[in-house]
């Protein structure tokens, strides 16, 4: 494990992985889809609990972020400190997506039909109208 | 892409570059255009004139002489640039006396603001005219969602590149469109303006960006600022000898006065991480150490920047100001940066002034007709180009609005005045569509 992954925070001073980069390029594994731009291993631990975490307010996006940026650690099992955090973003991001989703499509093609005057008032436009929002105040 | 020992030519590593600088702006001002086209063509004649920052002095209205109009114009920008001006010297005090943290969670704020408000407001408006069905709870849920995002991802500089990228354009994109908004002859003063006011506070040597970007590289820090960062372009060179030859970019080379070498590379890294075990590599390769040629650090760690001179040739650019309306007046003031400069990874950085202006240009022509909008991106992107090449050979932060905005007029006002009364009549005349 230790030669398919690098960490920048330890500077390999092997000689022979020198060696190695001068003839022929490592085939490393990076937990990010930035590859060598993004973070590193251990950095990426702290990162994907973070998001993880702060996923929990009501932002759904920020876990499918979480889950893109992350995306070699969902393809591949060989991160496994940062796995679960992924791996459990993804399943909320998709269980806040199947709710948002059949409510805004229940609204949206359920209509008048569906909920009665309420639509009306609940509907983007009219609020929009009602409380002034788009007068460029 | 590692395996084949082609090394890349100059003409493919420049393309490249200037096609990362080029894009997400060409992207900006087409979004741009798209709004305005949608927006304005259902209400085309209400006079849709925001009473903001900017026309504090004089408030068009249709009914004016043109003279009245013109001095009504020039008053508002100039009250404009003045306000800027104060702006960008109280952000280079704050800068000065090591508020970083405050200008952070300003630029946090200002994100916010754009992306929530303004970004609503848009959607808002797209909604009703579209008749899109969508419900409150799920828009806000939404909106939050898409501005939280967008703070973090300019907040941090953790996120992936291509999200943090796509929030700045939006961002730029947002707040062009609002600056379409203004009333016609203000827009085309506040953009000459503005040109004039950045060319001066860039190069002056008392003006404020200026003063701000010799402070950020005599600290070796990075100035809190909406700055959008093109990715570096890595080469996958398996031989990093030849590597470094064909890397040494004519066009980045510098002489180096004295052979002072400080640690430059420490101080290069802007919190990118770079590889340390590839340095060794380069210092055996490189056949003479202090040479004269100084090449760029790419973000590999493998070009190194040998100039005492010019540590970190960074991000400036002058301070730039988006209010909007009587909300958070002085709001977006300074935290987005015109200007253009080499990134420490020796990636190119645009601030998002220029970003905004170049699309307020466009977006003023996508007003008029289409043509003006070819006629004016065409102008925007050699002027754009022509400040880069202007980057590289003086190897300092520019002022990337001056050219632009020049050619961009010019054209603007020469397509108005010569080729539309052409072009109309070869199509009147069937000859030419």
């Amino acid at each position: 494990m230790e030669n398919s992954q690098n960490s920048n925070s330890n500077p390999n001073p092997n000689p022979i992985r020198i060696q190695n980069l001068v003839s022929s390029p490592i085939a490393v594994l990076w937990p990010t889809i930035d590859g060598s731009l993004g973070l590193s291993e251990e950095e990426s631990v702290s990162y994907a609990r973070r998001f993880y975490k702060f996923g929990f307010a009501l932002l759904p996006f920020l876990w499918a972020v979480n889950c893109f940026y992350f995306w070699p650690v969902l393809r591949s099992h060989s991160f496994p400190r940062i796995r679960p955090y992924i791996v459990g973003s993804a399943i909320g991001f998709a269980v806040f997506m199947a709710i948002i989703s059949s409510w805004a499509l229940t609204f949206a093609i359920g209509g008048e039909r569906l909920f009665g005057p309420v639509w009306d008032k609940l509907v983007m436009y009219n609020l929009a109208d009602k409380l002034g929002l788009t007068g460029w105040s | 892409m590692a395996q084949n020992q082609r090394p890349t030519s100059i003409l493919e590593s420049l393309g490249e570059e200037i096609i990362r600088i080029v894009a997400p702006v060409s992207i900006c001002m087409f979004m741009v255009v798209i709004l305005v086209s949608i927006l304005n063509s259902s209400s085309s004649s209400s006079a849709a004139t925001v009473s903001s920052i900017a026309t504090i002095a004089y408030n068009e209205s249709s009914s004016d002489s043109s003279w009245d109009k013109f001095t009504g114009a020039l008053l508002n920008s100039l009250v404009f640039v003045a306000i800027i001006t104060v702006a960008t010297f109280v952000m280079v005090l704050l800068f000065y006396l090591r508020c970083v943290k405050f200008l952070k969670y300003y630029m946090g704020f200002s994100a916010f603001v754009v992306l929530g408000f303004l970004g609503g407001e848009i959607a808002l408006f797209l909604i009703e005219d579209f008749d899109v069905p969508v419900d409150c709870f799920t828009f806000l849920v939404v909106l939050f969602n898409f501005a939280a995002v967008g703070v973090l991802a300019v907040f941090m500089s953790k996120m992936p590149i291509l999200v943090t990228q796509g929030y700045l354009v939006l961002i730029g994109m947002l707040v062009a469109y609002w600056f379409t908004l203004l009333p016609e002859w203000t827009t085309w003063a506040l953009l000459v303006a503005l040109a004039l006011y950045d060319l001066a506070a860039v190069l002056l040597p008392v003006g404020p960006l200026r003063l701000l970007v010799e402070l950020a590289i005599s600290r070796d820090e990075d100035i809190p600022a909406l700055v959008y960062e093109a990715r570096p372009v890595v080469y996958h060179e398996s031989n990093p000898r030849d590597a470094v030859q064909t890397r040494m970019r004519v066009w980045r080379e510098r002489n180096e006065i004295s052979g002072n070498l400080p640690a430059v590379l420490d101080s290069v890294s802007e919190g990118n991480v770079v590889s340390e075990s590839s340095v060794d590599e380069i210092e055996t390769s490189d056949s003479n150490p202090n040479s004269e040629s100084s090449v760029v650090r790419s973000e590999e760690g493998q070009v190194l920047i040998r100039n005492s001179e010019l540590l970190v040739p960074l991000i400036d650019i002058g301070g730039n100001v988006q209010p909007h309306g009587e909300e958070v007046s002085a709001s977006n003031e300074n935290l987005m940066l015109e200007g253009i400069g080499l990134g420490s990874s020796g990636a190119i950085k645009l601030g998002l002034g220029d970003f905004i202006f170049y699309s307020v240009l466009v977006g003023r022509a996508a007003m008029y007709d289409y043509m003006t909008v070819y006629a004016c991106y065409l102008a925007i992107v050699a002027g754009l180009g022509i400040t880069l090449m202007l980057l590289a050979i003086y190897q300092k932060a520019l002022p990337a609005l001056p050219v632009s905005i020049a050619l961009g007029i010019m054209f603007y006002f020469l397509t108005r005045l010569f080729l539309e009364v052409f072009v109309v009549q070869c199509s009147l005349n069937l000859l030419m569509f």
